[in-house]
């Protein structure tokens, strides 16, 4: 998919994963980049501009294996956008699929 | 490109940001590396899959120079603000470039128009003092009025810079939410 398409999008998808449980840089990038395809670094800007915005905080934790690994939390204020978030996105994609199926049925 | 050369190409394409910023922006991405490396990832696996580190460094500082000008809207904050959103790609430079120019000629235009008001009143005054032959005093009184109004013009303008400044800022926020860079 253009590129162009997804940059608008990916702050939904890291929203949505981080509304039931908090979740470290890594493992979200993983759950992402499982289901779309784009470059692994462009989260970070995104996890960095939410958190700026408040939207989520983060908090360090050390781990068993390997290093100290930073989790990210979804606050109060990253809920209410989120649910912004998803009612726009499921409008918008209930029009872009109601006109592909109008066209459908034409042809 | 291995791991080392990602980080030296990333810190030194981050210009302008605090140096605790760069640290934390590097220290995430050490973490990154390790949590792949322990997966059994090489080195040149991750770099592949991370992009181009100076991408990410235009990205992450687009972020930085419209937080700061954000949080204080000088002009200064707003041009580097400006010009780190221009830097993300070709689309940016279209939609941020050509409606900037556009605003700032007609706000340039009005403050001109502002200052010439206030100026030419110079012009009769100096004809007062020097005692020229044709001085009138109506000439006088009109260039007094429309030096007020020039005033009022540039205090007016002051605001509306000032809102238009805060409005473009929030503009450029919008746009690197949107739209993407070459990534």
């Amino acid at each position: 998919m253009n590129s162009q398409f997804k940059k608008g999008v990916l702050e939904l998808c890291v929203l949505v994963l981080l509304e039931k449980q908090d979740l470290y840089g890594y493992e979200l990038i993983k759950r992402i980049t499982e289901k779309i395809e784009i470059s692994e670094g462009s989260i970070y800007p995104i996890l960095r501009r939410i958190l700026k915005q408040g939207l989520c905080t983060s908090y360090l934790q050390e781990s068993t294996e390997g290093p100290s690994r930073k989790y990210y939390q979804l606050t109060a204020e990253g809920k209410a956008h989120l649910h912004e978030l998803k009612a726009e996105y499921r409008a918008f994609t209930y029009g872009v699929n109601a006109l592909m199926e109008e066209e459908k049925e034409v042809e | 490109m291995n791991r080392d050369r990602f980080m030296q190409e990333l810190r030194s394409s981050l210009v302008r940001l605090t140096e605790a910023e760069k640290d934390d922006i590097l220290r995430d991405f050490q973490e990154y590396f390790d949590m792949g490396l322990t997966e059994g990832k090489t080195e040149e696996e991750i770099v592949a899959a991370l992009g181009s580190p100076q991408q990410l460094a235009k990205d992450l500082q687009a972020n930085y120079h419209v937080e700061q000008a954000q949080a204080h809207t000088s002009t200064g904050n707003v041009f580097r603000a400006i010009w780190a959103v221009i830097g993300l790609g070709f689309l940016n430079l279209i939609l941020v470039l050509g409606p900037f120019i556009a605003i700032a000629a007609a706000i340039l235009a009005l403050w001109i128009a502002a200052f010439s008001f206030i100026i030419q009143l110079a012009g009769p005054v100096i004809q007062l003092i020097v005692g020229a032959d044709d001085f009138y005093l109506f000439h006088l009184f009109a260039s007094i009025t429309i030096a007020g109004i020039g005033i009022l013009l540039a205090l007016g303008m002051y605001f509306v810079t000032i809102y238009t400044l805060r409005w473009f800022v929030r503009y450029l926020a919008f746009n690197i939410r949107i739209v993407k860079g070459e990534s």
